[in-house]
């Protein structure tokens, strides 16, 4: 089964979209490397903002009829040809595929709110072409919105990206919660929390030492953690040139980590998500 | 300041420095290049269309392989064509699953009936269809992986029908629960063989005199290097093998035999020669399924009589003995000397009986009044054919 990893806080600034844009990567050029027979990996964007879409297609300008939102909105029937009309190569490898996000996601949510079966408009065509996917990874916006829901429900392995602050780490065990009430509510049995990561982790702040201490010593939570990513300007240049961070700056100590955790997830698909 | 940073190679090394201290031996999980079954999405698999079996009509599946009509649509316009077919030989039906027997219906005259070849394709892949409903998709079909880009799809190596009866159970068939996907063996690009599929094809019965011309075609080009394209074709495509033959490619002779259902040299050669026939010939002869013994008659008169004879092998069941001597005959092979002494108008109006059923009563009338200007005008014209066709009729049965 293809492992689908949804990376989600309803945090915003986290590095949701840094970790999915450049794990998703990651994972294409280490499968490429094993010379994989499949090594291809879906990036979906469902976050309106559309960043992960503007930093791995060079675009951000996707409408109703080339994004997202045109297979949220196709008949049932047709959702799954729809997505795939609407995948597009990334600029970064061509093996990394990216369902686009477009702006009109925002008023998707109103516009689906009551319509019978909305929540798996995304899981159930996704469902018809994930085994074309070595692995699929979910960028969420930050909040827990109808939206969210969908990338959750299409998923299995939801990933959380948090920063070592006080007030985040205690919003990490509402995240945790809601991910099992969408598990438990809508009988969704596949879906985990498979892994936290620490992002912009500063060594010289007392206060991020003592948090990730206490995180690794959790009985629960240490045996989740992924990887800790220092905090590097080089994922903002990384950013603003389009580039992933791997790319953009390979000795960066933020590329190395992210690397770290790229072959822990590569190792985890081995191994068929045991 | 940013620093464009385009040297992927350093970002090589330091993924493959991950790959050799984490992963271990984990990669070969990856490289695995085994056969594998996969439930594939149907859009995503498409016939080969230089498959040699036809399974739906010619202008069928030239349209669909020319993308002007979905899968769908192809198979709207099947079921059109059988329900005129259908309504002409007084058996009109609404829903394809009309067209399977009726078990209850314990009447003699059910064997009796003779359907068109449309029908009986339509009637076996809808009962192919209600089986894979009942009894779900035992084997799987074989396609080849050609995926490019963002593109993902398989070309169909064999199971072409179940493909067809597939759709048909989703579109036409009420009662589907199915989720709009087939269980395919897939094969790597490069591991597409054209000699499998013949075996495939030569391997069940039922596969046609011309769709053996074609493979026989198929075998031939592959092997003296030609490109086989990946779209539809006509018949020129395939009679560039009529200038090939065996003996330029000896290496191959055993392989293109076997795969051909062990014919000799001698069948597949007059298989080959079928590609010589016209292309109204070689689609009527492929629908009707008539047999090389029959076809291979028909290379010695002119390609324009071609047709006009297989419509009479068809029309009266005539044997390959009474082809034999049909073709044999006089004033088919040899027709500068039958019509000398005729009248050019004579050999004009005699070649027009020839393409009657390539017209339209509404074209004709079109083109009457074109040429005459005036109704009245061109209703006298056609009295005065009609009774010069009944005195030539009354002129053919005296003599």
């Amino acid at each position: 089964m293809t492992r689908v990893f949804v990376f989600t806080n309803h945090k915003g600034g986290v590095g949701k979209s840094t970790s999915a844009t450049n794990i998703a990567f990651g994972i294409t050029g280490m499968l490429h490397r094993a010379n994989a027979s499949n090594c291809r990996v879906l990036l979906i964007d469902t976050d309106s903002q559309g960043h992960a879409s503007l930093v791995t297609t060079g675009k951000k300008d996707y409408g109703t009829d080339d994004s997202l939102y045109t297979v949220l909105m196709a008949d049932r029937q047709n959702a799954p040809q729809t997505l795939m009309n609407c995948i597009v190569p990334s600029t970064w490898d061509e093996n990394l595929h990216v369902l686009p996000a477009s702006p009109m996601l925002e008023g998707a949510e109103r516009e689906l709110m009551g319509v019978a079966g909305a929540p798996y408009r995304l899981a159930d065509p996704l469902s018809k072409i994930a085994n074309q996917y070595a692995a699929i990874v979910i960028d969420t916006r930050p909040s827990f919105s109808l939206m969210t829901e969908m990338g959750l429900l299409a998923g299995t392995d939801a990933i959380v990206p948090v920063e070592p602050r006080y007030l985040e780490t205690v919003g990490l065990t509402s995240v945790i919660q809601k991910i099992n009430d969408i598990r438990e509510g809508w009988r969704h049995p596949n879906l985990r929390v498979s892994g936290l990561i620490v992002t912009k982790m500063d060594n010289r702040i007392r206060g991020h030492n003592h948090l990730l201490a206490e995180l690794k010593s959790h009985p629960v939570l240490g045996k989740l953690l992924l990887g800790v990513i220092p905090a590097n300007e080089a994922v903002s240049y990384a950013h603003r040139n389009h580039q992933s961070l791997f790319s953009y700056d390979p000795r960066a100590s933020a590329s190395k980590a992210y690397v770290q955790v790229v072959a822990s997830l590569v190792r985890y698909l081995s191994k068929g998500g045991e | 300041m940013a620093r464009p940073n385009n040297n992927t190679s350093r970002m090589d090394d330091l993924l493959a420095s991950v790959t050799g201290d984490l992963l271990g031996d984990l990669p070969q999980t990856f490289n695995d290049n085994t056969l594998r079954v996969e439930r594939i999405l149907l859009e995503m698999v498409r016939p080969d269309p230089v498959q040699p079996r036809r399974v739906l009509p010619e202008s069928i599946h030239l349209n669909f392989h020319n993308n002007r009509v979905t899968p769908t649509q192809a198979l709207r316009e099947l079921v059109q064509l059988v329900q005129i077919a259908a309504r002409q030989r007084g058996r009109p039906f609404n829903g394809v699953l009309e067209l399977l027997p009726n078990a209850d219906d314990e009447r003699d005259d059910e064997a009796n009936v003779v359907l068109s070849p449309e029908e009986q394709l339509l009637r076996d892949l809808v009962n192919l269809a209600v089986t894979i409903r009942d009894d779900g998709q035992v084997n799987p079909l074989t396609v080849v992986d050609i995926s490019q880009g963002v593109t993902r799809l398989f070309r169909i190596e064999t199971g072409e029908r179940r493909y067809w009866a597939t759709w048909l159970l989703r579109d036409f068939i009420p009662n589907y629960t199915g989720d709009g996907m087939i269980p395919c063996i897939i094969i790597p690009a490069n591991r597409s063989s054209v000699f499998r599929q013949a075996k495939e094809n030569t391997a069940r019965s039922g596969l046609t005199a011309v769709a053996l011309a074609r493979q026989a075609a198929l075998l031939l080009l592959t092997v003296h290097g030609y490109e086989i394209p990946a779209y539809a074709v006509g018949n020129d495509f395939y009679r560039h093998a009529l200038e090939l033959d065996l003996r330029a490619k000896r290496e191959y002779t055993d392989l293109i035999l076997s795969a051909m259902g062990g014919m000799k040299r001698g069948q597949f050669s007059h298989f080959k020669n079928l590609l010589r026939l016209s292309d109204e010939a070689l689609e009527l002869a492929d629908r009707y399924n008539i047999e090389e013994g029959k076809l291979r008659h028909l290379l010695n008169v002119a390609a324009e009589y071609h047709t006009e004879i297989v419509r009479q092998i068809i029309d009266f069941n005539l044997s390959a003995k009474q082809v034999k001597e049909l073709c044999n005959g006089d004033g088919l092979h040899d027709t500068k000397d039958a019509t000398d002494d005729v009248s050019p108008s004579a050999i004009k109006m005699a070649k027009v009986t020839q393409s009657i059923s390539a017209t339209t009563p509404q074209e004709l009338a079109r083109a009457l009044m074109r040429q005459e200007g005036d109704a009245s005008v061109a209703r006298a014209r056609l009295q005065a054919m009609r009774k010069l066709i009944t005195d030539t009729e009354r002129y053919l049965v005296d003599e």
